[in-house]
């Protein structure tokens, strides 16, 4: 398979480790990724609500991909939500579509865009990507999370469900590793709001760390950029706001699968990772030590034998 | 209580005329934006089905020196669930766009912080084609929070720094007068 690439200007910065691991996963999975030439900025969350400047910028990008005759894949949600917006405005509207062509000096035809994790669980498929893989991910105990721009709006992004979406949660678990029901998987993180109002994006992403540690979670395994700034990079920030204890490493996905297909940490850039993943990953292959069962409405800890 | 006097029947024309803005009349009020919010839950002094209803009514003074339209985090609960498809994330994106215009001709004052730093990150798009993170995060933070809020913001773009994730000075893209002629098409009335 060879699919175009516009990694994003995170994936080039603050998220490079997602950029790393995708780029091995797709190699090892036989994926060929090409880098499309010279692309911009989306316009990210910043732009997102300025309709047509945010289509505009994106379209450029989609334009370099054309030119590749190949189907674009993107890891970035907000990217991949602000492209494939793009790509149906150029299509269907047609006064838009004009001022872009005229501005670019080319005619649009349009490109298939898709996410990676799209990809990875429908293209590629969970059985043969599961194939490469060279050891059991158990021990480790994850929740899924999908934040906004990866399922919603459904839209934009058809591939999964948009209430309650599952793809993530099953790739999770073809490692190997448990995957925990939690119900703030699409819940936001306040990721648009980090600048411009810190406390409130901090009081949405300590929700999501409560109800992962209440339910035994030792790591959270995300498919957007974002999220991660938020759940990864702000996390010692969101400890001091809150005067707490979250310590919970937060995987991009292909991190994960990565681990799986035995790739190295150095390859998958896990020391890139602000919250260290040392201690997750020395838990993969410890079975259920410590598991805590709930029974009869009281907590008790079952020391389960390896 | 509500002058009918005051209020501006063509508000809601204003807003639909906006990329985004088009479906706003198909609302009925079922709130259902409301109940799903995520920034509702922690802020009840933001209410997407109350800013709608206003922009209906007319309200438009109050609809766009309404500061709490910019907590709006584009998680697009309320355009996913919406039964009648009012796209209500882009309906407020549309009602942002009024508001800075009418700010920039200095008809109204904006309280919130988020048009600040939304418009230096878009700057920075406009001049090298991919937004400059080191640059924009502080000039946002001098602007905003002085000199002790940019000192503050170091420790973390330190941190950001010895991982290899921000780079001091911005990348520059060649196509920089194609981004350029798209600012000039779309910024077109």
């Amino acid at each position: 398979m060879k699919l175009a690439y516009y990694p994003g200007c995170t994936l080039h910065g603050t998220a490079r480790e997602y950029d790393a691991s995708t780029k091995a996963v797709c190699k090892t999975a036989g994926v060929d990724l090409v880098e499309i030439d010279d692309w911009n900025c989306c316009g990210a969350l910043e732009a997102i609500l300025d309709k047509e400047l945010s289509m505009g910028l994106s379209a450029r990008n989609n334009f370099k991909a054309q030119k590749t005759g190949l189907d674009l894949v993107i890891p970035c949600s907000i990217c991949s939500h602000n492209l494939s917006r793009a790509d149906t405005a150029m299509k269907k509207d047609e006064a838009f579509r004009t001022k872009i062509e005229r501005a670019l000096g080319e005619k649009y035809k349009g490109v298939k865009i898709k996410h990676l994790l799209d990809v990875i669980v429908n293209d590629i498929g969970i059985e043969a990507i599961s194939g490469k893989f060279k050891k059991s991910l158990k021990g480790i105990k994850a929740v899924a999370y999908y934040g906004c721009l990866v399922v919603r709006p459904s839209e934009v992004s058809k591939f999964d469900n948009p209430e309650n979406p599952v793809s993530l949660d099953n790739l999770i678990r073809s490692t190997g590793a448990e995957c925990l029901p939690f119900t703030q998987k699409t819940k936001c993180c306040g990721g648009n709001l980090l600048m411009s109002k810190q406390d409130y994006a901090f009081i949405l992403t300590k929700k999501l760390f409560d109800e992962a540690k209440a339910i035994g979670a030792n790591c959270i395994v995300v498919a957007c950029p974002m999220c991660h700034m938020l759940l990864d990079g702000q996390q010692t920030m969101v400890e001091k706001a809150h005067n707490t204890v979250i310590d919970m490493p937060v995987l991009y996905f292909t991190q994960l699968i990565g681990l799986a297909m035995g790739l190295s940490e150095r390859e998958l850039e896990l020391d890139r990772n602000m919250v260290p993943a040392s201690k997750l990953i020395g838990s993969i292959g410890k079975g259920e030590a410590n598991v805590v069962v709930k029974a009869a409405g009281k907590a008790q800890v079952a020391e389960a034998a390896e | 209580m509500i002058k009918s006097s005051e209020l501006d029947p063509n508000f809601k024309y204003e807003i639909a005329k906006e990329p985004g803005g088009e479906n706003i009349m198909k609302c009925f009020n079922c709130t259902g934006c409301t109940v799903g919010c995520p920034v509702t839950e922690i802020d009840k002094s933001y209410n997407p089905r109350k800013i709608l209803r206003k922009a209906l009514l007319g309200m438009r003074k109050e609809v766009l020196t309404d500061d709490s339209m910019w907590l709006c985090a584009s998680c697009f609960i309320c355009f996913e669930r919406c039964p009648q498809d009012v796209k209500i994330t882009e309906v407020i994106g549309a009602i942002r766009t009024i508001a800075q215009r009418e700010a920039k001709a200095g008809k109204i004052k904006i309280g919130n912080n988020k048009p600040i730093f939304d418009n230096l990150f878009i700057d920075s798009v406009k001049s090298n084609g991919k937004w400059y993170e080191a640059g924009v995060s502080g000039t946002f933070m001098l602007k905003t929070k002085g000199i002790g809020g940019a000192i503050g913001y170091a420790p973390m773009g330190l941190e950001l720094f010895k991982k290899g994730k921000l780079s001091i000075l911005p990348h520059k893209i060649k196509g920089t007068n194609e981004i350029k002629r798209i600012f000039e098409e779309v910024e077109k009335k």
